[in-house]
């Protein structure tokens, strides 16, 4: 598909869209996604497509050591990107001459990094704690796009990010996917149909925060019952709204919609398998019981967060087809942080979990390759592995895998430039595009923004939040 | 013998009945496991000297070698030169460190080792009194605890020494203690009790205020006016117990003695009072001690300059993180400046970069700099790779060196022991298997005081257990 294609499917699918929503409202027909809107697609599995114009850009990366983090390094090798897309990859390129040319001779490319944990650019909105489960409140509604924690993660080499609430409640709400294209409107920063996420969460924090209160949940017995309450009133939701629409589709006359409830409806787009579902736990005896309710009520875990302890049930995590977004090396800031070992990691890699780092902060997101260099210090990763747990596998995590998190042909061309080995301490990220255009140039004076005028962090509201475990050590 | 807390039978007994059982398994587990391991390592070593032969050897005050040899013995550093030129003794035990990098043991110009052990569990930590901002009689070393298990988790990574600080939340919090990273127990892990006297002026001591609507907070001082007047009228009061000390007689007689002196030892009748607080402050009034003036902006900088000054003090200028416009005005100061940290986020109108290029700024102005770990105590053992970073933006490798190991002990006056591969000095020296401040090196030898150091600890102990069989 050639990008002036791509540019328009992508209005052929928003008319489509359109069209559904008023569809939807006429009709209340039961094929689109209730929820349908801006922010969800009508299939109920993606986050809604911003209206994003299709990329002009055609250059082509010469003499760089190519690491692909999906068939090794290429030395000497060349990258050549066509309106935001990678076209080809190798120790050769067939680039037509009207393309420019970026000399990268003794520098790195790589895969733009992708953070699959992150709570930046959200002004602190993480967790809307006046009730354990609360699997309606949308992301995208708190995203504080002139943040300057994108700026500075952008610096690092950031290219996509999975927004996620907070830890206070079991279920939190839904997660945003954005690219870092700092300096653009909020609907262009938008992951363009990157599948949905909610959050989960249990232990020591959801204890915390209604404990605190005397309220339920104050122990993992409440945690989990909680969850199994909302679950089960997700089901009769989805109960309700199925006999519904099958009546319908039997020609009843009759038939009478139940009430629309979005926390509900939420619930249900869980057992529907519409949502990813990210899990924040630490414990290896949480992740067995969010494992075993995953399995009593129908739906997949996609990744547990933090997940400290899963080099303890990393077999079990790979039997399930369950990753983890772990930290690199942090211990001991909580009790259930008490067994975190830095070569979590590298164990649940080897006994065959997808395993990604991710930061939980807006510091740590500046510097991820850092993070994952010190996988090849405890426990040998290979260079590529390390590379992929910061790449392709948080891309998996977040579903978009088939989109970015590699340098393959076909993918969005989000790509960074470094100025010498990326998984070292002295890595800076020197040049860094999202689908192909530049936003990140550490050559130029000022801010080294390119799509950003005037002054990181003013107009916006944030002043940023430490992740949410970050405030309890910091 | 398999030291993972919850197969220890009795442990499993008093899960059933007591909240704190996992503390209690896990000090158990220390004590089975982390101390007669050490223990027997120390008695294995005791005696013959020990050569490292083949590496890198980064001396750090004469140059790197690149095919050294060190020799130690008694818990010292005995020989540290090219391997042409260094004989090996015959008894030593050879330790071939051919492609490896030889270093001295890092030093942690601030960290709250042995105050905390579970960051969330406030009765798991001793960091600060905030009953009051001017607690100077407070002591590090009467909350030391030995025993944590974030100190074999650091000393892994090759830092081998660490200033241990009360938290920054009073202006005075108390007295700093230097530490070694291994010991038979407390007293043989303190090397310094009272080394440096920790005076933070850096907003965070203001009380309920902040400055916000004007200050006004409940409690004095909730202002930065506050928190230096009150800095000074505790300085001169100080300055005036220690000429009244030292003529107690003159002192009790004397009826001048007005309110605040009466509070501070002077004679509200009767003899002479001691007075703890005063007293504590005396060594520094003198020039004695450093005090480690925490400053982070240049506001906070330049008062604090000015009460060390008005008082004659020793200074060390600490978590300095944002004064990049008067860099030019703390060279002139003559004083060393422990940095950052770099990891620091930068302010709005910062480029992304600004904390990160102020080691190279400040080296590049001739000040001395060390880095330390601060309040991330967890996390004490990446400090070498905020050296790293800074070396990306700037700072002179081996400016980077010395600033993690002479630098902090000249900083802290222990130089002639500590710092560097010098004979004579105590024998900590890491090896490791490629650069130092890169996060991909793994340490292979630790050394403390010439005793080698297992490479476990309760983490190591997790992973052993768990790892892939083949």
């Amino acid at each position: 598909m050639t990008p002036a294609d791509f540019g328009r499917r992508f209005l052929l699918l928003a008319a489509v869209l359109l069209g559904c929503a008023a569809t939807l409202v006429a009709q209340n027909e039961p094929a689109h996604h209730p929820m349908a809107s801006a922010m969800i697609a009508a299939d109920g599995k993606t986050q809604g497509p911003a209206n994003v114009a299709a990329p002009h850009n055609e250059f082509v990366i010469r003499g760089a050591t190519v690491l692909t983090g999906s068939h090794g390094a290429i030395q000497n090798g060349s990258v050549y990107v066509r309106n935001g897309k990678i076209v080809a990859v190798g120790e050769s390129v067939n680039a037509p001459a009207s393309a420019s040319v970026i000399d990268a001779r003794g520098k790195y490319v790589t895969p733009g990094i992708i953070d699959s944990h992150s709570h930046m650019a959200l002004d602190g909105d993480v967790n809307e704690l006046t009730n354990p489960v609360v699997p309606h409140m949308m992301m995208i509604d708190a995203f504080d796009y002139r943040d300057k924690a994108l700026y500075h993660a952008l610096a690092g080499g950031v290219t996509s990010a999975l927004l996620l609430h907070g830890s206070g409640d079991m279920i939190g709400g839904q997660a945003v996917v954005i690219k870092l294209k700092y300096g653009r409107s909020r609907d262009e920063m938008l992951f363009p149909n990157a599948p949905r996420s909610i959050k989960f969460a249990s232990g020591e924090n959801p204890k915390r925060v209604f404990g605190s209160r005397n309220q339920l949940p104050s122990t993992r017995m409440g945690n989990f019952e909680v969850m199994r309450q909302a679950l089960q009133e997700g089901r009769e939701y989805m109960r309700d709204w199925d006999d519904y629409n099958t009546k319908v589709k039997n020609g009843d006359k009759n038939a009478r919609p139940p009430r629309r409830d979005l926390r509900l409806e939420a619930l249900a787009d869980i057992l529907r398998g519409n949502l990813l579902v990210q899990i924040h736990c630490y414990r290896s005896d949480e992740m067995l019981t969010e494992m075993a309710i995953a399995k009593e009520f129908g739906y997949k875990v996609r990744a547990f967060h933090h997940a400290l302890e899963a080099y303890k049930v990393a077999p079990q995590l790979a039997a399930e087809g369950v990753g983890i977004a772990t930290f690199s090396d942090w211990w001991g800031f909580k009790d259930e942080a008490k067994d975190a070992i830095p070569w979590n990691a590298v164990i649940a890699m080897r006994k065959g979990v997808k395993v990604a780092i991710k930061s939980d902060s807006d510091d740590f997101v500046r510097r991820l390759n850092q993070e994952a260099a010190k996988a090849i210090r405890y426990g040998g990763a290979t260079e590529d592995e390390a590379l992929q747990m910061i790449t392709i596998n948080p891309a998996w995590i977040m579903g978009i895998d088939d989109r970015t998190g590699s340098l393959d042909v076909g993918k969005d061309a989000d790509i960074v430039i470094w100025n010498g080995p990326p998984l070292s301490s002295y890595a800076l990220a020197d040049k860094v595009f999202i689908d192909g255009d530049l936003y990140f140039d550490r050559s130029l004076p000022g801010f080294g923004l390119v799509q950003f005028h005037g002054t990181p962090g003013v107009g916006a509201a944030t002043e940023g939040f430490p992740g949410d475990d970050h405030e309890e050590v910091h | 013998m398999n030291c993972r807390t919850a197969e220890l039978p009795n442990c499993r007994i008093e899960s059933n009945r007591k909240p704190g059982w996992r503390s209690a398994c896990f000090a158990l587990a220390l004590l089975v496991c982390a101390t007669p391991l050490l223990a027997q390592e120390q008695a294995a070593n005791a005696g013959a000297p020990i050569a490292i032969r083949g590496g890198k050897v980064m001396t750090i005050t004469h140059g790197t070698i690149p095919n050294g040899v060190v020799v130690m013995e008694n818990g010292k550093i005995t020989a540290a030169g090219p391997a042409a030129s260094t004989p090996v003794p015959a008894n030593a035990r050879v330790i071939d460190a051919t492609g490896m990098t030889v270093y001295p043991g890092i030093i942690d110009a601030e960290s709250h080792l042995g105050l905390q052990e579970i960051g969330s569990d406030q009765m798991t930590s001793d960091l600060a009194e905030p009953s009051d901002e001017i607690m100077p009689h407070m002591h590090v070393y009467d909350a030391f605890h030995a025993e944590t298990e974030l100190i074999p988790v650091t000393r892994l990574n090759g830092i081998t020494n660490a200033v241990v600080a009360p938290a920054e939340a009073d202006t005075l919090p108390g007295q700093d203690s230097f530490i070694q990273l291994a010991g038979r127990d407390r007293d043989e892990m303190i090397l310094v009790r009272d080394i440096a006297l920790p005076v933070n002026v850096s907003g965070q001591q203001r009380r309920g205020g902040g400055g916000a609507g004007g200050g006004g907070g409940p409690r004095f001082p909730s202002t930065r006016m506050g928190v230096a007047s009150q800095l000074r009228q505790t300085l001169l009061d100080a300055q005036d117990y220690m000429r009244r000390a030292a003529n107690p007689q003159a002192a009790a007689g004397s009826d001048q003695a007005g309110e605040g002196q009466r509070a501070h030892g002077g004679s509200g009748g009767g003899g002479f009072h001691r007075d703890l607080k005063m007293e504590a402050l005396i060594p520094y009034l003198r020039g004695e001690r450093p005090v480690i003036l925490s400053a982070q902006t240049s506001n906070e900088v330049l008062t604090a300059m000015s009460i060390a000054r008005e008082f004659n003090l020793k200074v060390v200028l600490n978590h300095m993180e944002r004064a990049d416009d008067i860099l030019d005005t703390i060279a002139a100061y003559k004083v060393p400046v422990i940095v950052g940290s770099i990891w620091t986020l930068p302010e709005t109108g910062d480029r992304y970069d600004a904390e990160y290029r102020l080691p190279a700024e400040l080296v590049k102005r001739g000040v001395k700099i060390a880095f330390a770990s601060y309040s991330d105590t967890h996390n004490a053992r990446n400090l070498p790779y905020a050296a790293g970073y800074s070396v990306a933006y700037g700072l002179p490798y081996e400016e980077a060196m010395k600033a993690l190991t002479i630098n902090p002990a000249e900083m802290f006056g222990v130089a002639d022991k500590l710092g560097s591969l010098d004979p004579g000095k105590t024998a900590n020296v890491v090896i490791a298997n490629g650069d130092p401040l890169d996060v991909k090196t793994d340490v292979k030898h630790v050394f403390i005081a010439g005793r080698e150091i297992p490479l476990v600890n309760r983490q190591t102990e997790l992973r052993d257990e768990y790892w892939p069989k083949k």
